[in-house]
């Protein structure tokens, strides 16, 4: 007991410790500040005084601003407070929890951490729970919490799901979720809602906090972690950290546009111009749109300029983490000179030497970019620098709009889920597994939370049917079993066996099945998706991790590679990662067309592609702000029908689908849709009379709902949105780890499943949920509405085209279409064949 | 809604719910129904529409129907998995059928033989008839042509203005046909058929031999 050195011998026996007030604790902090030479910002003292003052609350404060001592250390305090002892006596249990998205980030958020609780010597220990985690630290961990536990959505949900949970959260008095704006509008945000409302009830002191970026409904995100209307709302507070940065943003244009492609993704052409950039600043960091695109740079620059070998890294989400972490600490320790990487470097990390960002191709959204920009000139007060480079010429348009964007900082929602009936189910199964729930307890805390706060009575017993019964009403023969209803009416999974596939199966991310990259002679590179893999053969080279491998073997989910010398120029795609224009860019893109119609003052990039609209002129118009364009052809493909809303490629989808349906209706027809961010288009291989188009006035705002739905059913887009409700509700079983089903099982499971609920039981609610979730998130009714109602105001104007202009051409070259057809299918056969025979 | 062919100066009725009928014979093949599988998901917690059940057997009944055979042969996989209470549904279809049934098995039938025994139902691991061999995994053997399942065959088909389609098929060339898979909730494998094959897709209610 006596540790406190020599000289307590000759004191008096001490007492217990006084209890320190606000202004003591709060120069335990600035004194440990002021020793790091570090003077804190007015949303860090802001933040630790209202957590203090046992608020809740959301911190907007940007990445590398000192968000994590912004509120670690006022948790730290309030221990003190309680524990006056803390010095001698460590009270165990856990205190804190902080959730992260990316595992990536708690190792960053350890040391920050560990460093303030051991420099003032709080005795509070910091351990890190997630998918990573081996086995036998999770089994130490469940014996013994360390204080503060930094986790994930996933992992606090499966903490959830072992016995006696509530125990282990009983003195919980704080819980922090980062990068919440990352979380807020996707299903893992859900997650995170529901497992609040339980830990609102079982951790009764529990200070709730979140950390976003900036987004443009901020509010909301308030409202959403803390439950609307609740106790927790109404005592709390939103911070905001004012930290200007100065952003400039500069475009990369060619010195050639004549020779500048008209469609691409990549963005070679530019590669030459980018190396100068590189040669005069500290680090430069180059973002991709896509993995493989990100491969492909690397190894082109590696290739033209072999020089820059060992100072040029990658950094990808799916090259292994070891590999990721020592990029990232060569990074801070300035051993770089350029980075190649994703968006798995846009969060968190903190990068101090890196000057510059090039950006390559259009980021989509103003938020991304504004975000990327933030990576350089990470020290409060320096101007960011952000070089734009444009894949193909119609994105210097982009670059313009960008510009504007950066200066007026218009940036984007994040819009929450909502009845997302499938996490639900798959939260309940989880309650059911550990301890068991009563409905009677549960069902206020589910419907005190944002996500489900319209849930209707019938709905909550419509899902408790679902889990118990798999259905809703009992028939003959059934043996259904997963949730058992016990005597004294606790919902329970008794099985060992479906408790253990349900844990194995927590999570909403559904990705496409990855399989492990490793040397035959071992070592692990990192992960692929396997529908890659599967287009090759032995012997095949491919490039990865920015290494040249010949394919060896396909083994359990294994793949197993051999270094080769071979040149290879095939490298693995994933799957996923488009993206769509917000609607604050698509507006800020209309704009620019606007003046690049007009004779106004242009900026650079718009004089840049004067050739282009030219050409354009020549072939068809640039419309102007009363004008909706229209263009048909016809080439080898077919007839083809280009409509120009400038509203983004997810509105595009919609009006694509709706229009195409529309048209179906007049005569029996099937199309192929393609859409990019600037239109879309019908292609078919009869010719579309748009005359009759226009005659039935068939671009109009009214029934567009109606309509919308049912051509929907004609698309696959709802049954792509059912494969990921179907595994998160646990009706499809991915399968044990490293004995995974194959994703095309999986997929076809799921597809197979779809067909059957449309033809049995199409009114599940998890089958209605796809359509919904098809309208709300990917469709974005509500923007498609005011487009639609845009239009109506516009003037059309049809231009019946030689060939394609140099704006239909990205779109009509796009491979990845839906589909949509109003034939018999046996005509459609029939007619294919009468095709061939013409060919 | 059928398709005639000959092998073997023996006529043969595609019809288009996936089922092969034998005239001389007086013989209906039925491949890969795979009942019981949604029961089986079912009973691992998965909650596909219980009344799924019944299309199985509503299709059996219609094509049996419609052909009326004294001899109804399964190419293998009838049965999904092992015993669930989809059985007492298969009891009680067989109740009306007075047509023979006889059972190739195929690597899905794990179901104790007696049981089908007790059914009145014969078993057999491959059946030789005239020229023909029947199977439920493909066979070449010389001097035989061969009916088989297992497969599950399907074929895309691809047609101008970047349009395709993928469909199940009866898949044939000169030593032996493939069925597609007769039961509802059962996937498709993609084939892709050579210059000796003849592929009969099934498009709603026709066969279309593809040319």
């Amino acid at each position: 007991m006596l540790r406190e050195g020599g000289s307590a011998g000759r004191r008096r026996r001490k007492g217990p410790s006084r209890i320190m007030n606000r202004n003591e604790l709060l120069k335990i902090a600035e004194n440990w500040f002021s020793s790091q030479n570090w003077k804190p910002f007015p949303f860090q003292k802001q933040t630790w005084n209202a957590f203090l003052q046992s608020k809740h609350g959301l911190l907007n404060a940007p990445t590398g601003s000192g968000k994590t001592y912004a509120l670690w250390i006022p948790i730290v305090l309030d221990y003190i407070r309680q524990n006056p002892d803390y010095k001698t006596k460590h009270k165990p249990g856990l205190k804190a929890i902080w959730i992260t998205p990316l595992r990536a980030l708690s190792v960053e958020i350890e040391q920050a951490a560990n460093r303030f609780a051991q420099d003032i010597g709080s005795g509070l220990t910091v351990g890190i729970r997630t998918g990573d985690t081996p086995q036998k630290i999770r089994t130490a961990q469940k014996k013994k919490m360390p204080d503060l536990l930094i986790t994930t959505p996933e992992s606090l949900q499966l903490l959830l799901s072992s016995k006696g949970y509530d125990k282990t959260f009983k003195d919980l008095n704080a819980i922090v979720i980062d990068e919440w704006h990352e979380l807020l509008g996707t299903k893992r945000g859900v997650q995170v809602e529901l497992a609040l409302s339980r830990l609102k009830t079982i951790s009764p002191k529990m200070k709730i906090w979140g950390i976003s970026a900036t987004i443009g409904n901020l509010q909301q995100a308030r409202e959403v972690l803390l439950g609307p209307g609740s106790e927790a709302f109404e005592n709390s507070v939103l911070i905001k950290a004012k930290i200007n940065k100065k952003i400039k943003v500069s475009s990369i244009i060619p010195e050639k546009m004549e020779t500048f492609p008209w469609r691409g993704h990549l963005g070679m052409h530019l590669l030459d111009e980018v190396i100068p950039i590189i040669r005069n600043s500290k680090t430069t960091l180059l973002f991709t749109n896509t993995r493989s695109q990100c491969e492909i740079w690397f190894q082109r620059i590696l290739q033209k300029y072999p020089e820059f070998a060992g100072e040029l890294a990658m950094h990808h989400g799916s090259i292994n983490k070891e590999t990721r972490l020592w990029v990232e600490q060569a990074i801070r320790d300035e051993q770089l000179k350029a980075v190649v990487a994703t968006s798995s470097l846009d969060l968190g990390v903190d990068f101090a030497p890196v000057e510059t960002i090039i950006q390559i191709g259009g980021p989509k959204g103003v938020a991304r970019f504004l975000q990327r920009a933030g990576r350089s000139g990470h020290r409060p007060g320096e101007e960011s620098v952000i070089y734009f480079l444009p894949t193909h010429a119609m994105e210097l348009i982009e670059a313009s709009a960008l510009q504007k964007a950066v200066k007026n900082t218009a940036v984007e929602d994040r819009v929450p889920y909502l009845q997302s009936f499938d996490v639900l189910v798959q939260y309940l199964t989880t309650l059911a597994v550990s301890d068991g729930f009563f409905p009677k307890d549960i069902y206020p805390e589910v419907k005190s939370t944002f996500c489900y706060q319209a849930l209707s009575d019938d709905q909550w017993e419509w899902i408790l049917n679902f889990i118990t019964k798999g259905s809703q009403t009992l028939q003959a023969y059934d043996e259904y079993k997963k949730v058992e209803i016990e005597e004294n009416g606790k919902f329970k999974v008794n099985n060992r066996a479906i408790a253990m596939r349900h844990r194995l199966q927590i999570g909403t991310i559904v990705g496409d099945a990855v399989l492990s990259v490793k040397y035959l002679g071992g070592g692990y590179i990192g992960t692929i998706e396997e529908w890659f893999i599967s287009k090759l053969n032995p012997g095949d080279v491919f490039t990865f991790a920015g290494k040249n491998l010949e394919l060896y073997k396909v083994k359990n989910m294994q793949v197993i590679v051999k270094k080769s010398k071979q040149k290879s120029s095939r490298f693995p795609s994933w799957a996923g990662g488009r993206m769509t224009f917000s609607a604050q860019m698509s507006e800020l893109l209309r704009e620019e067309m606007f003046v690049a119609a007009g004779k106004s003052h242009k900026s650079v990039e718009l004089k840049a592609l004067s050739h282009i609209f030219k050409r354009q002129k020549k072939e068809s118009i640039i419309p102007g702000k009363d004008e909706f364009l229209i263009e048909t052809f016809k080439t080898r493909e077919g007839y083809h029908a280009i409509f120009y809303p400038f509203e983004g490629r997810f509105v595009h989808e919609a009006m694509a689908s709706l229009l195409a349906y529309r048209i179906s209706l007049l005569s029996p027809i099937t199309f192929s849709l393609a859409f990019n961010d600037y239109g879309f288009e019908l292609l078919s291989d009869q010719p579309i009379d748009m005359q009759q188009v226009f005659d039935n006035n068939l671009i109009t705002s009214e029934y567009l709902m109606d309509d919308l739905q049912k051509s929907l059913n004609a698309t696959e887009m709802a049954r792509r949105k059912f494969r990921d409700i179907a595994v998160i509700s646990g009706m499809v079983f991915t399968g044990f780890p490293n004995k995974m089903i194959k994703t095309k099982h999986l997929q076809s499971n799921s597809q197979l499943l779809f067909s059957v609920f449309r033809d049995y039981e199409p009114d599940n609610l998890l089958f209605q949920q796809a359509f919904r979730e098809t309208f709300e998130h990917q469709l974005e009714e509500g923007r498609l509405l005011m487009a639609m109602e845009r239009i109506e105001q516009q003037t059309i104007v049809w231009k019946d085209c030689e060939k394609p202009t140099p704006f239909a051409f990205p779109i009509i070259t796009d491979r990845l279409r839906e589909k949509l057809t109003s034939e018999k299918l046996e005509d459609r056969v029939k007619r294919m064949m009468a095709q061939w025979e013409n060919l | 809604m059928t398709k005639s062919i000959t092998i073997f100066e023996q006529n043969f009725i595609l019809h288009y719910s996936g089922a092969l009928f034998w005239e001389e014979e007086d013989m209906l093949l039925i491949s890969d129904v795979h009942l019981g599988k949604v029961s089986h998901f079912r009973k691992f917690g998965s909650a596909v529409p219980q009344s799924a059940v019944q299309g199985n057997f509503l299709k059996l009944t219609e094509v049996v129907e419609f052909f009326q055979p004294s001899k109804i042969v399964f190419l293998g996989d009838l049965f999904h998995s092992s015993l669930n209470k989809e059985w007492l549904f298969f009891e009680a279809w067989m109740d009306n059928i007075t047509s023979e049934v006889i059972l190739v098995e195929g690597n899905h039938d794990i179901i104790s033989p007696l049981k089908y025994e007790a059914l009145g139902v014969k078993l057999f691991p491959e059946i030789i008839l005239k020229n023909f061999l029947l199977t439920h995994h493909p066979e070449e053997r010389s001097g035989f042509f061969n009916f088989s399942g297992h497969i599950h065959p399907g074929v895309r088909i691809n047609g101008l203005a970047r349009q395709s389609l993928k469909l199940p098929c009866f898949f044939k060339n000169e030593n032996q046909m493939i069925l597609p898979a007769f039961g509802e909730f059962t996937g498709k494998h993609i084939l892709h058929p050579k210059e000796r094959n003849e592929v009969y897709v099934l498009a709603n209610e026709e066969v279309i031999l593809l040319k």
